[in-house]
């Protein structure tokens, strides 16, 4: 297969990823860790059963990786604000206690593992600084929140 | 006898000059390692640290103007300190770049790429700039923090852009299949 047809053929796995898969998971940071989830840590490479049959296995991983770049792009492109707003919302959408998941995220900081490789390490640092202080940011708010008096 | 005498030092310093050619540093003149350090530190200014929307983001002054309102005093002061961190390594990682790009153009370039001396002068003069606008942006950075200078950012940002542009320009007979070659067979393998 040469270049050009190879790259095609990417272009609409990709294109089959956002319809199928991602167009149902509306925010970039959870289209992150969900593609992050989608790669094999011992290898690196990105396994779709769903895409892979429809496509190939190569050509599933190189989509696959194409859509990691994307959502950790808008994900960098984000202000504070939104970044905190989309936190809150994945935290509501996981169902567990607002508390719990904070601390968590503090002391596993699982958002290392979710950036793409050759990612370059100015951004991923600036990420991770940022989901650091999004964190602090909704600590704050949970405080301040059990603190308030009950009307 | 004063021949052969003669003959023989002619030789062992042929053969002296031989051992030291090849002994030579292997980044000197036409090195493909030099090629590849080049190449790299480009892709690494123009996709990692110079998109605008990148720098924007880092010195975005309406996250600090959102923390200040929305959070408490320690959370404010962890974000000047994270920023800070931030901002401090996106100058340094600028600056080993173009001290990269420096290097290959001081050296390498010359044996590959035909600049005229204009030219040369030119990138010379604004590697030489740049690296002096870094120095200053750091002290600046490090003394009032990441919202110190944000015109002396966008110029540095915007001076950089244009030095990488005219280094591309230089290196553009290296293509990607050439680079493929310089790295050994594993360079040719798919990326993730």
């Amino acid at each position: 297969m040469n270049t050009a047809t190879r790259r095609m053929d990417v272009e609409h796995a990709v294109e089959d990823l956002r319809h199928r898969t991602l167009s149902e998971i509306p925010r970039s940071l959870d289209r992150l860790i969900y593609l992050a989830s989608m790669r094999d840590y011992n290898t690196g490479f990105y396994y779709h059963d769903g895409l892979a049959s429809r496509f190939t296995q190569d050509v599933a991983c190189e989509a696959l990786a194409d859509c990691h770049r994307e959502a950790f792009n808008q994900l960098v492109s984000c202000s504070l604000r939104e970044l905190v707003a989309q936190m809150e919302e994945y935290i509501n959408s996981t169902h567990t206690s607002p508390r719990s998941f904070v601390t968590a995220w503090r002391k596993l900081e699982p958002y290392r593992v979710a950036v793409p490789v050759e990612t370059d390490p100015v951004v991923a640092h600036f990420l991770f600084s940022s989901f650091k202080i999004a964190l602090a940011v909704l600590e704050a708010r949970l405080r301040s929140a059990q603190v308030e008096p009950v009307a | 006898m004063i021949q052969l005498i003669f003959f023989l030092a002619i030789g062992v310093l042929l053969f002296a000059s031989l051992f030291f050619l090849a002994r030579r540093n292997p980044r000197s003149e036409g090195s493909s390692s030099a090629l590849i350090e080049a190449r790299q530190a480009l892709v690494a200014l123009q996709a990692g640290l110079l998109p605008v929307e990148l720098v924007k983001r880092i010195f975005a002054k309406e996250d600090w103007e959102y923390v200040r309102a929305e959070a408490p005093a320690t959370v404010r002061d962890m974000f000047k300190q994270e920023r800070k961190k931030v901002a401090l390594l996106w100058v340094e990682q600028v600056r080993t770049q173009i001290h990269s790009l420096r290097r290959f153009h001081r050296g390498a370039a010359r044996s590959y790429a035909k600049l005229n001396p204009k030219t040369e002068m030119e990138l010379a003069l604004s590697f030489a700039g740049l690296l002096m606008a870094c120095r200053a942006l750091q002290t600046a950075i490090y003394v009032a923090g990441p919202y110190a200078a944000p015109q002396m950012v966008a110029s540095m940002a915007n001076a950089a852009s244009r030095a990488c542009k005219v280094s591309e320009e230089c290196l553009a007979f290296l293509n990607a299949a050439q680079l493929g070659v310089l790295n050994g067979p594993s360079a040719g393998q798919a990326t993730l």
